[in-house]
């Protein structure tokens, strides 16, 4: 009797390790927020709004029209790298990963990452089909270490009702600054005439807005950022032209400087500043606001790329791809992954009604994206869009410092000269130390 | 039973504890410290390079304002902490329901996790439409920037964290009120002592290994301050807010450097090594020959 027993627990405990289905499980993490509560159950991806809701829905989707394949999602805070890497470290690493194309050479550099190409050419995608941009983010000597999912940067969102009221509009279209001059006058006019700030800015534990100001105005006047991999030079002229322009902004008042994402987000929505330089992210959830009768933005906004101040009018710019992690996987598992591919490019236009640019020439050439809404004004970003050297690695480390010194810069904690001087600093001594 | 059978029957008992202790503990502990004395990264390799790690930690202003920032919120929150903790304790020491109620209450930010207290404590404390922001405007002050003032951020990691603390020793300083004797209590009475003079003179002294313990396990917890410093604030403005353990995060996870974290962890683990036995000898000594709880 006591063994019956006994066999009868241990099958228990054994049954319940096994999966409780047949399906081939592919595990996806991604960033781009959680919204289970709102779409956790939809498939309909036309009708989701934002990074997280389309993200959501296309997983969604792709589990319902593959009932063989279950992708269970791990959905962690932006962007989470740190996590990724201790994943790997575990040499417990998920199936597919989103991750920025800046950030892919360091994996693919100690083999952490497996080259995608066998699964784009079994998913019947030739490399020839997505952007330049798209192709070259994700392209490591030779060899493709993704699925190019966007080209994504900065952008100016502007509240046309606080131009009009500023006396900034002409034809119907926002005035924007085309120099460092013009910016302060029309700052200045703005802020007498509405009595709020002309920029909104986020510098509250959010490094990578305020590094993507100055590494979009030092290209702007084609000052090498990292004049070798493993150097970052910001001090420079042009670097503290920079830093003491936005910095001269802020203590007027014309920008505002105790503000994180969410707060910088809701003043926007609600109609408490002229411009929220974030990025293409944001344009999904803003154009709804615009079209949403009684809210502050209804009939009020507009998006164009960070305007030129000086030198040339280029643009820091980065992409998202699904990158494979390194591990073992069975033959259904990478045929899986496989499909997964075809069915995220197929569904790339999806995507693009986030705001960012697709990564795939058809998409970007067709006439259902270009009737999307904001996207003749940020088209330009596809042509004056600059990434960093792909040689240069730990990208996130680096704007993390660079950031957030250049935050310190902004409001006046240091100045320009030291600020940057110590992003210098603090960058070169970690690159130094690469192996 | 001979008394070396005892020895190792004993051994056999412990054995379990000994094992995980040793694989857990001091196997990460020897590890780390090899560690340093390598450059490496989180993949495996690395060059020995002796004591390199630790001269270029007594070099870094980061390292160093992150060990700074760690000691002053450290010296905010475990007094503090101490304090709120005895006065709840002391007002909610009595068996009615309503007191049995709030000692749940102040208890029940004990549970939740550091994310959901940080963000709690966002929409307190952001200048724009923060709860306290509102207060200060709907007063006609300007609101003040808890998280974006460098002189500010480092107390509103403190707030943060005693309102999140406080319920673990309020329980220990209940436990410690409930064991003292009451007929101390009726002596004191007896002796016409004011509640003032009872305090001092009885509860306080009564509570004296309490109080260490407390003071102690608070000490090498808020040493160790992570959670609140990296979602409240993200280590800003310009590293106002970064601690030690912060540090070690950003530099093992994001730069991939973990010989040098390992180092800055070994320095950690001194530090904290250092001030608890201070405490340990230094309250080891007055209390000797006294009886407290």
């Amino acid at each position: 009797m006591m063994r019956l027993l006994l066999a009868v627990l241990a099958a228990l405990a054994l049954g319940s390790c096994a999966q409780a289905d047949d399906k081939t499980h592919i595990y996806l993490q991604r960033f781009f927020g959680e919204c289970g509560a709102e779409y956790g159950g939809k498939t309909d991806v036309s009708k989701a709004e934002g990074e997280c809701g389309i993200v959501t829905a296309l997983v969604n989707k792709f589990n319902a029209e593959n009932p063989d394949v279950q992708v269970d999602v791990n959905v962690i805070a932006w962007p989470g790298y740190p996590q990724l890497t201790a994943q790997m470290a575990a040499r417990d690493p998920p199936d597919l990963v989103a991750m920025h194309t800046g950030v892919m050479a360091d994996y693919a550099a100690k083999g952490l990452l497996e080259p995608v190409g066998s699964y784009l050419s079994q998913a019947g995608i030739s490399p020839g089909a997505f952007t330049p941009a798209g192709r070259d983010g994700v392209s490591i000597k030779g060899q493709a270490y993704g699925l190019p999912w966007d080209t994504h940067g900065g952008l100016y969102h502007v509240n046309t009702l606080l131009f009009r009221q500023a006396g900034l509009i002409r034809g119907g279209e926002p005035i924007l600054p085309t120099s460092p001059e013009e910016f302060l006058a029309h700052a200045r006019q703005f802020r007498e005439r509405t009595g709020k700030p002309y920029l909104i800015q986020s510098l509250v534990g959010d490094p990578a807005g305020a590094a993507r100001t100055l590494y979009t105005y030092m290209m702007a006047q084609g000052a090498p950022i990292f004049p070798a991999p493993n150097r970052l030079r910001v001090n420079t002229p042009e670097g503290r032209k920079v830093a003491d322009f936005f910095r001269q902004l802020t203590a007027e008042g014309l920008g505002t400087s105790n503000m994180d994402t969410p707060a910088a987000i809701a003043a926007f929505m609600s109609g408490e500043g002229g411009i929220y330089p974030t990025g293409t992210w944001m344009i999904g959830q803003f154009q709804q606001e615009s079209v949403t009768p009684g809210r502050p933005l209804h009939n009020a906004y507009a998006v164009y790329p960070y305007p030129r101040l000086w030198g040339e009018h280029v643009e820091y710019v980065g992409g998202h791809a699904w990158a494979v992690p390194t591990r073992e996987r069975t033959a259904k598992q990478r045929e899986a992954i496989a499909r997964f591919f075809r069915f995220m490019a197929a569904h790339n236009y999806d995507w693009a009604r986030t705001g960012h640019l697709p990564a795939l020439a058809a998409v970007l050439a067709s006439e259902r994206f270009r009737a999307l809404p904001q996207r003749a004004n940020i088209a330009p970003l596809g042509s004056i869009g600059r990434a960093l050297p792909g040689t240069v690695q730990r990208q996130s480390a680096v704007e993390g410092i660079v950031g957030e010194e250049m935050s310190a810069a902004i409001t006046g904690q240091k100045s320009s000269a030291r600020a940057l001087a110590d992003a210098d600093r603090r960058v070169n001594e970690f690159l130094a130390e690469l192996q | 039973m001979t008394s070396a059978e005892r020895r190792w029957q004993g051994l056999l008992f412990v054995a379990p504890f000994l094992l995980l202790y040793l694989l857990i503990l001091i196997y990460p502990l020897l590890r780390g410290l090899w560690l340093s004395l390598y450059q490496v990264d989180l993949f495996g390799g690395g060059t020995f390079v002796g004591l390199a790690n630790y001269a270029r930690l007594a070099a870094d202003p980061v390292f160093g304002q992150s060990l700074i920032n760690t000691f002053l919120v450290t010296l905010m929150i475990v007094p503090l902490l101490t304090v709120v903790a005895l006065a709840l304790a002391l007002a909610l020491n009595r068996a009615t329901r309503s007191a049995a109620i709030l000692r749940g209450v102040f208890f029940s930010s004990a549970v939740l996790s550091v994310t959901i207290v940080t963000l709690i404590w966002r929409f307190i404390l952001a200048p724009d439409a923060g709860l306290l922001g509102e207060l200060w405007t709907a007063l006609g002050r300007e609101p003040l920037p808890f998280l974006s003032a460098p002189n500010l951020v480092l107390p509103a990691l403190a707030m943060t964290t005693i309102w999140w603390s406080v319920g673990f020793p309020m329980l220990l300083f209940l436990a410690g009120l409930q064991q003292i004797p009451q007929d101390m209590y009726e002596a004191a009475a007896l002796d016409r002592a004011s509640k003032w003079t009872t305090f001092w003179r009885v509860t306080l002294p009564s509570l004296r290994r309490t109080t260490i313990l407390v003071v102690m396990l608070q000490t090498a917890a808020q040493l160790q301050i992570f959670g609140q410093s990296q979602l409240l604030t993200a280590g800003g403005p310009s590293g106002a807010s970064r601690t030690a353990v912060l540090f070690l995060f950003e530099t093992a996870f994001g730069r991939w450097e973990l010989g040098y974290a390992s180092a800055a962890a070994e320095i950690l683990f001194l530090i904290i090594l250092a001030v608890t036995l201070t405490q340990y000898m230094l309250t080891g000594r007055v209390r000797a020959g006294e009886d407290g709880r």
